[in-house]
């Protein structure tokens, strides 16, 4: 149970600054003594991170299903042929910066949460589909080979040998995928999604270092809650199942 | 030799795309919405002809199995590449209104899914071939020399991202020179840093763990807090020592920019030099040191010459990492062309996003490409696969 306290303390400060930040109010003042308003009203941090939070997992989701199944597609007999194409495109893809991305989304789907949720979920799928790929490539031959004398059909190999294998490579694909996501989602703003990133793009423009500080905070500790869940995570897998698959 | 199924679903897919999206825009200035045209009235029946014959040609050399199928499409396919923007010359030289200074022709969705679906053809038919590297070069050169003359040349002055750049290209050099000088330098600052550090993780091991715990710390947080976050202290220290403000940092500007950077590039570097300097083979070190070399000399002549090629592994991911977050510290007025994809963003003025986007990728692209050829001629001759 210890490993779950970090992400549960980080996810109460999380949620308890959001809703408590008017309080510290004093403090902003101290940081920014020249503006009259210190604390970010327009809209509230709660419902930022709230859809925040949204963007991501919707993303992250759609986008772990898309590269999941695009990796079995190319690793099994009928797909092969596309294997090598799509591991190239997964791999040159990853050297496309997130911001380009996201600002290439805005002239094809217009300003708003759909560009930015496209942009997010195909360039959050890129790890993933490389993880995937490497996951279940770098399963043993043999392996598989024994789950077929098992008399297991393709799919049960597929299901019961095959991905609870590499799901822990998979796992890790989607821990760098929502790290970046968080990122890209932060930097959404500016292109009109309701994001975490509000308060830090307003306090740039109006030059108000307190929002800034705000909104800075508010992303850093949402990417250490969600870091430490999957820290967490991974943890816990390789506690419940590396044992039997020490093979 | 069987069909080559990519290449068919590839071939199919540009052309139908390429018959159903719009090739180019054709707007009367910039801000008005243009009028979008299809394959067939952007460039006639001819060269609409010219399109599908070739696509079609494509296809057929997919399925048929002749022998040196793939040099012929290799050919075809990359000279389709090269000579692509002359399909963006003809479609402005047919419909782009005479005597209207302000007029400008944009790319549709048809021609970036043909320019996307030809690449993804070319990369697997130089896989087919083998990917040997002299290949690799003479296409990049011949297609990126292609473009870059058809850029220069008056056919695609209509076009709305070299008008963009017309409209300010020393602004465009200065952003080049910043984001170039920016991703670099901070590079070239956490190669030393990371150096030093992975030399002091080796030889006491007890400070592994706070090491790489702190910089995988740095790398978790988004590079939007990391600058707000630095931008409060950094006004601080300025306001306490002034003689930093005369040397050019300020809260907002290239300082905070140049050491979030440096905080990001720490992780890939100092995780790649720590794994290349103690991951080599220890029979390798036996026998250096069975020639008679001393430390100094395995370090040097055995360790470093090894390790070399992980290093530049390190060098290449941060390179692209740096390059992609220079962009975003135009945020923070750092300059590069992250600022012109945020004015157009301001602006809804989506050419001038390009203007930012497309240099920022390509840079990514090339710096990637370099240092992966770095790092294959740093490999020893024993190690060359």
């Amino acid at each position: 149970m210890r490993l779950w306290l970090p992400p549960v303390l980080l996810a109460v400060l999380l949620i308890g600054l959001s809703t408590g930040m008017p309080a510290l109010e004093p403090l902003f003042h101290w940081v920014q003594p020249d503006k009259q308003q210190v604390i970010y009203e327009r809209e509230s941090f709660l419902s930022l991170l709230q859809n925040h939070v949204f963007l991501v997992v919707i993303s992250a989701a759609a986008g772990t299903l898309a590269a999941v199944a695009g990796g079995i597609f190319v690793t099994r007999p009928s797909g092969r042929d596309f294997l090598p194409l799509v591991s190239q495109v997964a791999s040159i893809g990853q050297t496309f910066p997130p911001v380009a991305v996201l600002a290439l989304a805005v002239p094809v789907l217009g300003f708003g949460e759909a560009p930015i949720l496209v942009a997010l979920m195909l360039y959050g799928l890129l790890p993933i589909l490389r993880n995937t790929l490497a996951g279940l490539e770098s399963i043993n031959p043999a392996v598989k080979e024994a789950a077929r004398g098992m008399g297991m059909s393709p799919l049960q190999v597929l299901v019961r040998a095959e991905l609870p294998l590499a799901g822990r490579v998979i796992l890790a694909g989607i821990r760098t995928s929502v790290t970046i996501n968080i990122a890209t989602a932060a930097i959404g703003s500016t292109i009109g999604a309701r994001t975490l990133g509000d308060p830090v793009i307003a306090g740039l423009v109006n030059g108000n270092t307190a929002y800034v500080l705000e909104g800075a905070i508010l992303i850093g500790l949402l990417a250490l809650t969600t870091d430490s869940l999957f820290e967490a995570l991974e943890r816990t897998w390789d506690r419940r199942l590396s044992p039997q698959m020490a093979v | 030799m069987s069909v080559n199924r990519v290449i068919l679903a590839l071939g199919i897919l540009a052309l139908v795309l390429v018959w159903l999206l719009d090739v180019g825009t054709i707007q009367p200035n910039r801000i008005v919405s243009g009028t979008g045209h299809g394959l067939l009235s952007a460039v006639g029946w001819s060269g609409a002809a010219l399109v599908t014959l070739i696509l079609v040609g494509v296809i057929l050399f997919a399925v048929l199995r002749v022998r040196g199928r793939y040099l012929f499409l290799l050919v075809m396919i990359g000279l389709s590449l090269a000579l692509l923007p002359l399909l963006l010359e003809v479609f402005a030289g047919r419909h782009l209104p005479e005597g209207s200074p302000y007029a400008r022709s944009s790319v549709g969705a048809g021609f970036w899914c043909l320019l996307f679906l030809l690449s993804l053809m070319l990369i697997e038919v130089v896989g087919q071939l083998g990917r040997r590297r002299g290949l690799q070069l003479l296409l990049v050169a011949v297609i990126g020399g292609s473009w870059l003359m058809f850029l220069q040349s008056d056919g695609l002055e209509s076009l709305s991202l070299v008008r963009e750049f017309h409209a300010r290209p020393a602004k465009f050099e200065q952003a080049l020179w910043t984001h170039l000088a920016l991703a670099f330098g901070a590079v070239g600052i956490s190669v030393v840093l990371a150096f030093g550090l992975a030399l002091k993780m080796i030889r006491s091991p007890a400070w592994q763990r706070p090491i790489l715990g702190l910089v995988s710390f740095l790398q978790t947080i988004p590079s939007l807090a990391v600058f707000g976050l630095l931008i409060a202290p950094l006004s601080a220290l300025v306001s306490a020592f002034p003689v930093l403000g005369s040397l050019g940092i300020r809260g907002i500007g290239w300082a905070p920019a140049l050491l979030a950077l440096v905080a990001y590039s720490l992780l890939p570097m100092v995780r790649n030099t720590f794994v290349a300097l103690t991951e080599v083979p220890e029979h390798l070190v036996d026998a250096g040191r069975g020639m008679g070399m001393n430390e100094r000399q395995l370090f040097f002549k055995l360790k470093l010459p090894l390790a070399l090629p992980v290093m530049i592994e390190g060098v290449r991911i941060t390179t692209i990492q740096a390059i992609g977050l220079t962009a975003v510290a135009a945020l923070i007025g750092a300059g590069g062309f992250g600022s012109f994809i945020f004015q157009g963003l301001g602006q809804a003025a989506m050419d001038l996003v390009l203007l930012g986007a497309l240099p920022t990728i390509v840079l990514a692209l090339l710096a990637d490409a370099l240092l992966t050829m770095l790092a294959a001629s740093f490999r020893p001759a024993a190690a060359r696969v």
